[in-house]
């Protein structure tokens, strides 16, 4: 399709999506019909031209399908079906933007992690369900059924079209960053399949994650994940070599690096830091921040990072957090100080990221035979295969290394 | 003294005039004809100084009906051939006789045969006050 057509439909689509839900209710079937108004301009617009109104181009049709739904919903459905209890206070929607209310719907608690990812990307991000089930490498079946009973999710909560209540707000906000957050590492860190990266769904993740820092400028979190986003997918251009395979951290060439994105995110986590309390995002940030900022592994402010993961862990325990602090304490102060604390993470041994690092550590102090005992066994535990390539590499390095 | 004139109409008129095909087809002249002499027939009452608001509803499957059971809602209530209220105008004139005077003016509206048949307006006087009701 026509990118500059694509663009400003993507853009587009949250605002269409939050008049029509305004003004008729039913998100549910409003979405969908969103969808074919989306999908009836981008196939008209690129040779018919885009109209002068696109917006009021894009209400008018999603409304009028919205009707068509309707009237094909209430002649299958009973009456009784459609009859729900109004038991919530209406929130008002003046000054708010529609997107953010959208957000707010798609990560409602009642759905599952993988349901409000689907849902944002759709509702809000205005992809396909096409191309949401193509990102996550699922049938198209699969995610409409996800996409759908996600939506009938909702619409039995009984959620208004508003802002949650200012009482449960942060923590609503904390849900949408970390389906924002899951996004970006879907796109950054594949689990699975054979692409190291779907740079789309980073991409996406950033372009939303914008949108809302945009419309919260003054949240420290929010601008410390777009932050986050930024300082590690600047990295992006220099983490697989030319033959798709993983280079770590330590090994990649800098020049690479997305300077115009380094900047930026600096400048974010520097101006979110000294305001009111700081939160996981912008220590993660901050930390990034160090990495990027360093002309060389060996170079890097590791005790600066060792205290900021110390902090992490005390604000957010998390046993991922505890295998970086690990590595941050190993660079510091030798990989014997490393090793000790990984057993303290005991609970990742079934995955691939502890044994990876046990062997770098185990390496770094001189085991060969036990470094590659430990890259193996990771390699047989991780998803992606580059990654499992990566791993026999560094494991078969020591084979051949006389040291080992 | 101001009356209200009602119109109605079925969500299946609503789709025929969508241009959905049902029993009644409104072809595009006829639509146009249509928007031409509302068109004129809201400017002759707006000159005539007797125009006070004249409104038009949604479709009725967009309805939420509260009521019965308190805190119940219920979405577009209504059978597609059940009429409603479609559209409105207030008027304000000197008599019943003249309000309902403007009312037929309506019945002139071209329309397919089988709209124009079925097609009716209701004119009813406005509560405005305690002296309207002869207190």
């Amino acid at each position: 399709m026509d990118t500059a057509v694509e663009d400003l439909l993507r853009r587009l689509a949250p605002q269409v999506l939050g008049a029509v839900v305004r003004r008729y209710g039913h998100f549910d079937t409003a979405e969908d019909a969103v969808q074919e108004a989306l999908l009836a301009a981008a196939t008209q617009w690129p040779s018919g031209g885009v109209p002068d109104a696109p917006l009021g181009w894009l209400v008018t049709v999603a409304s009028r399908r919205l009707t068509d739904l309707l009237r094909a919903d209430q002649a299958r459905r009973r009456r009784e079906e459609t009859a729900w209890r109004w038991s919530f206070d209406v929130p008002a929607v003046s000054g708010t933007d529609d997107s953010l209310i959208l957000l707010f719907l798609c990560c409602h608690p009642a759905l599952r992690a993988d349901a409000q990812v689907a849902l944002t990307l759709r509702a809000v991000g205005g992809l396909t369900t096409r191309e949401v089930a193509r990102a996550f490498l699922v049938s198209e079946e699969t995610m409409t059924r996800r996409i759908t009973r996600a939506k009938q999710r909702i619409r039995a909560s009984g959620q208004p079209f508003g802002l949650p209540p200012p009482a449960s707000r942060q923590d609503r906000l904390a849900a949408v960053l970390h389906v924002l957050y899951l996004i970006f590492n879907e796109g950054y860190a594949t689990t699975s399949g054979p692409s190291l990266h779907r740079a789309d769904l980073s991409t996406e993740a950033i372009r939303l994650t914008r949108m809302v820092h945009r419309l919260l400028p003054d949240d420290s979190e929010v601008a410390g994940l777009l932050a986050l986003m930024l300082l590690t997918d600047a990295r992006r251009p220099a983490r697989a070599a030319a033959d798709g395979a993983l280079v770590p951290m330590a090994e990649q060439d800098r020049s690479l690096w997305n300077a115009a994105f380094i900047e930026e995110g600096i400048a974010l986590v520097t101006a979110a830091l000294p305001r009111g309390a700081t939160g996981p995002f912008q220590l993660q940030a901050a930390i990034a921040a160090l990495h990027d900022e360093a002309p060389s592994a060996a170079a890097t402010d590791w005790p600066q990072i060792v205290a900021l993961y110390s902090l992490l862990l005390r604000l957010a325990p998390n046993p991922m957090t505890a295998l970086n602090h690990a590595v941050a304490v190993a660079m510091a102060s030798g990989p014997s100080a490393g090793l000790a604390l990984l057993s303290d993470v005991s609970e990742l041994s079934g995955d691939h990221r502890f044994h990876a690092v046990r062997g770098h550590l185990l390496e770094m102090s001189g085991d060969g035979a036990a470094a590659r005992e430990a890259y193996l066994h990771a390699a047989g535990l991780a998803g992606s295969l580059p990654q499992q390539r990566y791993l026999r590499e560094r494991a078969a390095r020591l084979v051949s290394d006389p040291r080992a | 003294m101001k009356y209200m004139i009602l119109t109605y109409a079925s969500q299946r008129d609503y789709d025929a005039m969508a241009g959905k095909a049902v029993d009644t087809e409104w072809t595009g002249e006829d639509f146009a004809a249509m928007h031409a002499f509302m068109t004129k027939f809201n400017q002759d009452l707006e000159e005539a100084g007797e125009l006070v608001e004249t409104r038009a509803l949604d479709a009725p499957v967009h309805t939420r009906r509260v009521g019965g059971t308190p805190g119940l809602v219920t979405d577009g209530p209504y059978a597609e051939t059940q009429e409603v209220l479609a559209g409105y105008w207030i008027v304000e004139c000197e008599s019943f006789d003249r309000a309902t005077q403007l009312a037929m003016r309506l019945g002139e509206c071209p329309a397919p045969a089988g709209a124009a048949a079925t097609a009716y307006a209701d004119v009813r006087p406005i509560v405005e006050s305690s002296a309207d009701l002869g207190f």
